[in-house]
C-alpha cells in the first residue's frame, strides 16, 4: 500500500505540482503512517531521484529545479514538526550569497533539498563578507561553506571565495570545513570553481546539494 | 559601408564586405574615464563618452546606451543600487517587498518623466547626434514574465510565477507589460534601433516549453504587439533557447536570436538559417583566463560555424571587467579579420 503512496508522491513532484505531493502526504499520514515512514521513504528517495534526473537531463530547467525543492523542504518541514524524536541529522552547511551578491534564489535550491536530506542549513543570507562565512561555520561546527555567485565580480572578486579560502588557509581549517561554490558564472565556464579556491562547485542547486553531502562524508569520513 | 548598412545586409541576405561585429562593453566604461561606477552612471554624458571612445579604439559596429540592468527598477521607483567598482551594479531594494504591495504597485504615467529616464535620455542624445547615422543605437529592455524578478527578487518571483496566486501574478505582469510598452515606445524616440528583448522566462532553461507556450508566450506577444519586432532581437539573458527558436518565430515573428554560448551554434544556425539573423556569441567569462591566442581560436570557431551562407553576426555577452583589454582586443580584431565576406 505504501508503494503506491512512494509512486504517487514521485509523480507529483516530476511534475512540480506541489498540491498534488502535499495530497499525497496527508492521505499516508491519514492512513495512519509514521511521518519518519513520509520523509525516509518517498521524500528522500524523491529528491535524490530527482538529483540523479536532473544530472543525466541537461534540459531540466530551473523551474523543477526549484520546485523539487520547495516540495521537498516544505513537505519535511511539516513532517519533522510531528517526529516521536529529533532525526539524526548528518551534517551542517553554512550557506549564503557572496559578498556583494543580493541573489537569493540559489540558495533557497539548495537548502530545500539540503534540509530534506537532513542536513542542517545555517542561510547566512545575501552579500555575505568571507569572515562572516568562516566565523559562522567555526561556531556552528559546520562541515561545509556554501558561495552562491550569480555575477562574475561576486564570484571571482577578492572578497568572495577566494577570500573565504585563505581565510581556511590562515585558520588552519581546510580539513575541517569544505568550500563549495555555485551560480551562473560557473556554468558558463567550468574550471572557475578551482581558481576562486573551492573544493566543488555544481551547475544548478539540486545537484549542488548532492555535492554538498559528499562533502559532508568526506569531512566526517577524514575525521573518523 | 557604414555599419548600420552591414547590419542591414547581413540580415537580409545582401552582399556585404564583412559580418556584422558588435562588442557589448558595459561596465567597462567607468573605468576607461577613470570614474567610480555609482558617479559614472548617474550622468548619461559620461555613458556616451565612454561608449564613443571604446567604439574609436576597437572599431565595433555598435553603441550601447543601457546603464544597468536594475535602471528599469529605478524607473519604476527602486530607491537603491548596490554599485561595484568591479562589476555589475545590483537592485538592493525591492519595490515589492510583499504580495499586498501589487495592488498598489503603480507604472508612471509617463516614464521619461521619471528622473532616473533623464541620464538615459542624456547618453542617447549624444549616441544619436554622434554615431545615430551610421551606428546601431543598441538598447536593453526586459520581458514582463522577467521584470518582476528585479522588483521582488527571483526566488519569490519564481514562487508566484509557478505557485500562484495567479491574479496576484497576472496582474503584476500585466503591470510589466504596460511598463514594458512605455518603454519600448521610448527607446525608439529616443533613437535606438537594436532592442535586446531580454526574456529568461522564454528560455526552456528556465520553465518547461509548456509553460512557455501557456503562460510566457501570451505575455510576449502584448509586450511586443505594439511597434513590431522588425528592430528586436531575442534574448533570454544568456540561457539557451534553440527549442523554442520555432515558436518565436512563428508566434513573435521575431528574426534576430542572440544564441548562447552554451547552445549549439551550428543547430541554431540551421534552424534560423535565411529566414533571420543568427547571433553567435562569444564565452566571454571563459576570456577572463584565455590568452589572446586562446581567444582568437574561439572567435574563428564561432564564425566558421555562423558564417557560411551569411545572416550571421558576431558578439559577445556581458564582458566582465576582469577581461584582459589584450583580449578584447583580440576578439575584435579575429571578428574582423574572419568575419570578411570579400
Amino acid at each position: 500500500m505504501f508503494e503506491a503512496y512512494i509512486q504517487s508522491y514521485n509523480e507529483a513532484v516530476f511534475e512540480t505540482d506541489k498540491q498534488a505531493a502535499l495530497e499525497v502526504v496527508n492521505r499516508a499520514l491519514a492512513e495512519g503512517y509514521s511521518p519518519e515512514d513520509i520523509v525516509f521513504k518517498p521524500v528522500i528517495p524523491a529528491v535524490e531521484a530527482m538529483m540523479t534526473l536532473i544530472e543525466n537531463d541537461p534540459d531540466a530547467n530551473l523551474a523543477q529545479h526549484f520546485m523539487t525543492a520547495q516540495i521537498a523542504a516544505d513537505v519535511t518541514e511539516r513532517m519533522l514538526e510531528k517526529f516521536s524524536k529529533p532525526p539524526e541529522m548528518i551534517g551542517r552547511v553554512v550557506i549564503g550569497a557572496a559578498y556583494g551578491d543580493l541573489h537569493s534564489l540559489g540558495k533557497r535550491i539548495v537548502s530545500g533539498c539540503l534540509k530534506s536530506l537532513m542536513v542542517d542549513v545555517i542561510d547566512l543570507g545575501i552579500n555575505v563578507n568571507a569572515e562572516k562565512f568562516v566565523d559562522a561555520a567555526v561556531d556552528e561546527d559546520a562541515q561545509v561553506i556554501a558561495v552562491s555567485a550569480m555575477m562574475v565580480h561576486t564570484a571571482t572578486g577578492e572578497n568572495g571565495s577566494l577570500r573565504v579560502r585563505a581565510l581556511l588557509k590562515e585558520r588552519g581549517l581546510e580539513d575541517q570545513i569544505k568550500l563549495a561554490v555555485g551560480g551562473a558564472p560557473y556554468r558558463f565556464d567550468p574550471e572557475l570553481y578551482a581558481k576562486v579556491g573551492a573544493d566543488a562547485w555544481a551547475p544548478d542547486g539540486v545537484t549542488a546539494a548532492k555535492v554538498i553531502v559528499q562533502l559532508i562524508h568526506e569531512v566526517k569520513h577524514d575525521a573518523a | 559601408m557604414t555599419p548600420l548598412e552591414i547590419l542591414a545586409a547581413a540580415a537580409s541576405g545582401a552582399p556585404a564586405p564583412r559580418i556584422p561585429i558588435f562588442c557589448n562593453l558595459l561596465d567597462q566604461g567607468a573605468k576607461e574615464l577613470g570614474m567610480h561606477a555609482k558617479e559614472y552612471f548617474s550622468k548619461g554624458e559620461c555613458v556616451a563618452e565612454a561608449q564613443l571612445r571604446m567604439l574609436k579604439r576597437y572599431g565595433q559596429d555598435n553603441v550601447w546606451s543601457l546603464h544597468y540592468v536594475g535602471k528599469e527598477a529605478e524607473l519604476l521607483g527602486c530607491k537603491e543600487i548596490l554599485f561595484a567598482d568591479d562589476g555589475v551594479p545590483n537592485v538592493a531594494d525591492f519595490v515589492i517587498k510583499n504580495l499586498d504591495d501589487v495592488a498598489t504597485f503603480e507604472i508612471p504615467a509617463d516614464i521619461t518623466q521619471v528622473p532616473a529616464w533623464q541620464s538615459i535620455a542624456e547618453c542617447m542624445s549624444i549616441l544619436r547626434g554622434e554615431v545615430g547615422a551610421t551606428h546601431p543605437i543598441c538598447a536593453y529592455l526586459t520581458a514582463s514574465t522577467t521584470l518582476p524578478s528585479i522588483l521582488m527578487g527571483m526566488d519569490k518571483w519564481m514562487e508566484l510565477f509557478l505557485l500562484g496566486p495567479f491574479d496576484v501574478r497576472d496582474e503584476l505582469l500585466r503591470k510589466c507589460s504596460d511598463f514594458f510598452q512605455q518603454h519600448i515606445s521610448a527607446l525608439r524616440a529616443a533613437g535606438a534601433n537594436v532592442l535586446i528583448y531580454s526574456s529568461p522566462f522564454g528560455s526552456p532553461y528556465f520553465v518547461g516549453k509548456n509553460i512557455i507556450q501557456k503562460t510566457v508566450l501570451p505575455w510576449m506577444r502584448r509586450d511586443l504587439q505594439p511597434g513590431g519586432v522588425d528592430d528586436v532581437v531575442y534574448y533570454c539573458g544568456m540561457a539557451p533557447f534553440n527549442e523554442v527558436i520555432e515558436l518565436v518565430f512563428d508566434e513573435l515573428k521575431i528574426k534576430t536570436h542572440h544564441i548562447s554560448p552554451l547552445a549549439d551554434l551550428a543547430e541554431a544556425k540551421r534552424l534560423i538559417n535565411t529566414r533571420g539573423l543568427t547571433c553567435g556569441v562569444i564565452d566571454d567569462i571563459k576570456m577572463i583566463n584565455w590568452t589572446e591566442d586562446e581567444t582568437r581560436a574561439e572567435v574563428k570557431r564561432i564564425i566558421d560555424i555562423g558564417k557560411p551562407g551569411g545572416h550571421f553576426l558576431f558578439c559577445n555577452g556581458v564582458m566582465p571587467m576582469t577581461v584582459p583589454e589584450a583580449n578584447i582586443r583580440g576578439m575584435v580584431e579575429a571578428a574582423f579579420e574572419y568575419g570578411r565576406l570579400e
